[in-house]
């Protein structure tokens, strides 16, 4: 459906989008991800045929965007990063036009314009000025926009900026219908997003594709680590006493402190290792109950974290991240004494 | 096309800028009207509206500011061309638009010959020329001033260099009857304008050697005809400077005088900022 082959970007001396090679199947979400200024947009832009790129082809459907850009932007919706709104119209005026100017039939206009209100929800908006909306609002006006003619592809630059939780959630699951009919690309800096939505996920940083993967994938690729995430109510030399006995942990780090009598820890074993029930019997003859227990593995965000970083810093403990934490792993360390 | 221009034509009709054109335009047509042909008794149209030129000046910046200028600002440029329609289009449909609202005006002067009719001979069809020659000169201007909007992202900016530039038209004529017409301020005032053209090439391209190649060869070009065949020169720069004086145009209007040349002249005008304002969009897509 989609085949973008070694797409560059140059401006000036920057190269925004370097040497970008992908292709996305029917029916599909492809997620970008990556850091603000990674390339998404620029992608995107030249996806589109908005800019047009310094080296590399788009094709789409196999019509090159070069030769043939009014075809292939016939099967293109665009969400760009800002909704194109026009703030002076309301929301029925304003998708009457990006009908029009979409070359919808004019006798399908009025049925798919009512159709696509209520798929966004935007329906008690349309006799409102776009000017009077809410961020949430304008974003779904921009959506209805992207899908208007119900284009093959449709092109989302974050498409849940601005939204609350809520509206979050009901973004998701429109672009999941979406997906039945469409083929779908979103880009994101959020991690969940995609992970929830995206058949695939690509990230890039610096404008070069990092990775490229199924979410489940990624994770199982990136983020195997042994270990555990404890909570236990308890006397902490007590706990860490019962711990030393267990041989497979390799260490302990304790976390900030929260609850007074609660102690809450990580303990790192090697990777692939199981050692919930040893830790769970060896906590409970020291009398020391389990309150929560909780299998470590690199969320999709800590694999973020770690494929763009690429100081050498970034250690398991930083993607983490609570800066509480270092201060107390050094007293334990001195503690508990080497495990 | 139509989309654009129905939008682009309704958006003037929204806000207020569309009615302040029209009633401000009718107005000083209007006052120019009474004093001239009804109190003064005079039978020719045409006459006042070659003293209304002026016109332009103040009121189509106010038309053209947003055309291009809104859409950058608002970022609603990517909306229009990422959607299946060529930068021509786009263009045209806008220009078309403000054009609509000028000859709207216009139309309602064409009642104005007419009446003075019922009071005496008047020769109608110069009167009617006279009024399209006008709308045809308003096509130039707001040509130019959406041309000018598509080189910026400020309405603001986009009005005060649409005004500066249709100041420097009208007074173009003035200016080139102050030059000597002799060969010699010729090559030279030819000479500063390649130095600003180079300039203008060099800040567009940042490339240094083509700069200066381009004037290096156009400077040589111009002594060698210089050196070659002097006569060429006399009273040229009255010449060009005129070309670019839209106004003057008008005046064989003004005696009654259908004057093809000018017709001629301002389509080829408009065609020619219509073309460049494509130019400018497609540019903006290799930036």
């Amino acid at each position: 459906m989609v085949e973008v082959k070694n797409l560059s970007k140059r401006y000036g001396d920057h190269l925004a989008v370097d040497n970008l090679s992908f292709t996305v199947d029917k029916g599909q979400i492809l997620g970008f991800l990556g850091p603000n200024g990674a390339g998404k947009s620029t992608t995107m832009n030249i996806i589109t045929g908005y800019i047009s790129a310094t080296e590399g082809s788009v094709k789409i459907n196999g019509v090159d965007i070069f030769d043939e850009p009014e075809e292939v932007k016939k099967m293109i919706g665009y969400l760009p990063e800002f909704p194109p709104l026009y703030p002076d119209m309301t929301v029925k005026e304003y998708l009457y036009f990006v009908a029009d100017l979409k070359k919808v039939e004019k006798k399908k206009r009025k049925q798919m314009i009512s159709d696509i209100m209520e798929a966004t929800k935007i329906t008690p908006m349309a006799d409102r000025l776009i000017k009077h909306l809410s961020k949430g609002y304008k974003q779904r006006v921009g959506l209805a926009q992207a899908i208007m003619g119900y284009p093959e592809l449709i092109i989302l630059d974050e498409p849940t900026v601005g939204l609350d939780p809520k509206q979050i959630i009901e973004m998701r699951e429109l672009i999941k219908d979406l997906s039945k009919n469409h083929t779908v690309i979103l880009s994101s800096h959020i991690m969940q997003e995609v992970s929830a939505v995206c058949d695939t996920v690509m990230i890039i940083d610096k404008g070069k594709l990092i990775i490229s993967d199924k979410p489940e994938n990624l994770s199982a690729r990136l983020g195997a680590t042994g270990g555990l995430r404890l909570s236990v109510k308890g006397d902490k030399k007590v706990i860490f006493e019962a711990l030393k006995g267990v041989n497979r942990i390799n260490k302990i780090v304790r976390h900030a402190y929260v609850n007074p009598g609660v102690v809450e820890l990580t303990v790192y074993c090697n990777e692939n290792e199981d050692i919930r029930e040893e830790v769970f019997y060896a906590l409970v003859k020291a009398n020391t109950p389990i309150l929560e227990m909780q299998s470590l593995r690199m969320s999709l965000e800590d694999i973020f974290l770690k494929v763009t970083s690429s100081s050498k810093h970034s250690s398991l403990q930083e993607a983490d991240g609570n800066d509480a934490e270092e201060s107390v792993e050094k007293e334990v360390s001195s503690n508990a004494g080497d495990i | 096309m139509l989309a654009i221009y129905k939008k682009e034509l309704r958006s003037y009709f929204n806000s207020m800028i569309g009615y302040v054109f029209m009633a401000f335009f009718l107005l000083i047509i209007g006052v120019y009207y009474f004093f001239n042909n009804l109190m003064y008794h005079l039978a020719n149209f045409e006459y006042t509206l070659s003293l209304i030129s002026f016109i332009f000046i103040l009121l189509t910046p106010l038309l053209t500011m947003r055309l291009m200028a809104e859409e950058n600002k608002q970022k609603t440029d990517q909306l229009l061309y990422t959607a299946p329609v060529t930068a021509t289009a786009i263009v045209v449909g806008k220009f078309l638009a403000v054009l609509t609202i000028l000859s709207m005006v216009m139309g309602i002067t064409c009642f104005y010959p007419l009446i003075l009719s019922r009071y005496g001979d008047v020769q109608l069809s110069s009167a009617y020329a006279g009024i399209g020659a006008f709308l045809l000169l308003g096509a130039a201007y707001l040509s130019m001033g959406l041309f000018i909007s598509s080189l910026t992202d400020s309405q603001v900016v986009a009005a005060v260099i649409s005004f500066v530039v249709f100041l420097f038209t009208v007074l173009m004529d003035g200016i080139a009857g102050m030059f000597s017409s002799d060969n010699k301020t010729a090559v030279i005032v030819f000479s500063v304008i390649l130095v600003l053209i180079c300039i203008m090439l060099y800040k567009m391209m940042h490339n240094l050697t083509v700069a200066i190649g381009v004037g290096v060869v156009c400077e040589a070009v111009l002594l060698t005809l210089f050196f070659t065949n002097p006569t060429l020169f006399d009273g040229s720069v009255r010449k060009v400077f005129s070309w670019l004086s839209v106004n003057t145009r008008y005046d064989n209007f003004t005696i009654g005088v259908f004057d093809l040349s000018a017709i001629v002249y301002y389509i080829s005008f408009t065609v020619l900022f219509n073309f460049l304002t494509v130019q400018v969009i497609k540019k903006k897509r290799w930036s």
